[in-house]
């Protein structure tokens, strides 16, 4: 099925984004060139919907996705055409449409110079503030990025995206507490955002998790050895561990047969059952005491019990069960073939 | 709305039509009748009520709508978070449609993908490298 047009394209794989540009020119076609905001245009040609406009903007992103240029500057005229030009959105549109077709390092240094001067008239101008970030992000210079994000937040501390955002600079450096800390505030704003739960401690244990597309990846699990492993002392670790494994169950309560939920759940129970040996110490902070090791067997088993079922499922491509990607499936088989060989042992 | 449940409607509402008319009918039979029998013997009118058929088949009828309309209506959306996202993750846009088999229009699949995408932040100049990785990547394949 042909993603919809109406979603945002970020996450799509490059096949998708491909189907999504081509097209640009039949919805280009269709629509109106010029959208008047007369009473007489609006009598004439219909009611303009909110949704072509967002439709122009996915387009826009997916286009310069796929180096069709050209279409990508038709939809951004018609936004200007109808929203003007010193809109903020259409301010920020442009600038990317500027990023995506700077050849060099000083063409970016311009697109910046250009997002400075719009953002010393207006600094609350708040989407080309995101992409001035982004684009710092881009080109390098992480600690400008975060100092001007964290500047960001200090005015508009409720945008999740910012501190989802923010979190993932964070781990990027490799420093999991603050990317963590930032995880939480996100937490805040959307408590019941069930794949924000799991990447929250997923963040000090398998950075994978936050990539769907990279989980087949098995550096994931490396660098959540790296992560734990090291300089890393025993009580905070088992503090992490207990609230990756709280985190991971909170993740399911929200939501049923949750992939990335079990995954983890499974990843992290394992790793808590193989070194099973080590006493549990008990520390003050009763609230990140770990459960007791039948707890953590039965919550492992439920995790082995419901990934073998969806990876069934998905094998025999039963109605109901094709919405999981296919990596995020094949990640899980090769879990649990390596726990069953471990069994073997 | 299915063939089924939109047949049975249609049967239905002829049902329903034709006990509208036979009620109209038995109406104007029962009036000339009345109004014959009043200038010949000027006896009270006799009471005008409707035969039980027609007044079974319009209660038979309104049920027959009523079942067509049921049969087509859309499944009914889960109102439990858990049951809903559960259905977000495991079925995607295929548990989202009616019955003619489109994508409802305010699907959008999981509504928190947007704290994981971040379409604000998009680093467009890494997705277009990216992008042109894959086509060579394919191009490459396709010689082999």
């Amino acid at each position: 099925m042909a993603p919809s047009v109406l979603q945002s394209p970020v996450q799509l794989p490059p096949a998708a984004a491909l189907s999504l540009s081509q097209q640009a020119p039949a919805i280009l076609r269709n629509s109106p060139s010029t959208a008047s905001s007369s009473p007489f245009g609006t009598l004439l040609s219909g009611s303009e919907k909110p949704e072509q406009w967002l439709q122009y903007e996915n387009l826009i992103l997916s286009c310069l996705r796929t180096g069709d240029d050209q279409a990508a500057h038709v939809c951004l005229g018609r936004l200007v055409a109808r929203f003007g030009d010193d809109n903020e959105r259409v301010q920020a549109l442009r600038g990317l449409v500027k990023e995506a077709e700077a050849e060099n390092n000083g063409a970016l240094e311009d697109v910046l110079k250009e997002y400075d001067q719009i953002l010393s008239e207006n600094d609350t101008n708040i989407p080309v503030a995101k992409r001035r970030i982004a684009l710092l992000r881009s080109m390098g210079r992480l600690s400008d990025a975060t100092s001007a994000l964290v500047q960001l937040l200090d005015f508009s501390p409720t945008d999740a995206e910012a501190w989802s955002e923010l979190s993932d600079i964070y781990l990027s450096q490799g420093l999991y507490p603050q990317a963590v800390y930032a995880m939480e505030e996100v937490l805040v704003m959307a408590p019941n955002a069930w794949n924000v739960c799991s990447p929250t401690t997923a963040l000090d244990l398998s950075p994978m998790l936050m990539q769907p597309s990279q989980i087949h990846a098995r550096l994931g699990e490396l660098q959540y050895m790296a992560a734990t492993a090291p300089g890393v002392a025993n009580g905070s670790y088992q503090k992490c561990m207990a609230e990756a494994v709280k985190r991971f169950s909170r993740s399911i309560e929200l939501c049923d047969d949750y992939l990335r939920g079990y995954y983890g759940l499974k990843l992290v129970t394992k790793k808590l059952l193989e070194e099973n040996a080590k006493p549990t110490k008990q520390t003050n902070e009763s609230d990140f005491a770990l459960p007791d090791t039948n707890t953590i067997e039965r919550l492992n088993e439920l995790a082995t019990a419901k990934l073998s079922e969806i990876i069934r499922h998905s094998a025999a491509n039963d109605r109901g069960w094709r919405g999981y990607s296919e990596a995020e499936v094949a990640a899980a088989r090769e879990l649990l073939a390596d726990d069953a060989s471990a069994a073997k042992r | 709305m299915t063939l089924l449940s939109r047949s049975i409607t249609v049967i239905g509402g002829l049902l329903l039509a034709h006990a509208c008319y036979s009620a109209r009918e038995h109406s104007a039979l029962q009036s000339l009748r009345t109004a014959t029998t009043a200038t010949l013997t000027s006896s009270p009118a006799a009471a005008a009520s409707l035969p039980v058929d027609i007044k079974l088949e319009t209660v038979i009828s309104t049920f027959i709508i009523l079942l067509g309309l049921v049969l087509g209506t859309r499944p009914l959306r889960p109102i439990e978070w858990r049951v809903w996202a559960g259905k977000i993750e495991r079925e995607g846009e295929e548990g989202f449609t009616d019955n003619a088999g489109a994508v409802d229009k305010d699907f959008m699949g999981n509504p928190f993908n947007v704290l994981e995408s971040r379409p604000n932040f998009v680093d467009i100049r890494k997705q277009r490298k990216e992008f042109a990785d894959w086509v060579q990547k394919g191009d490459a394949q396709k010689k082999h």
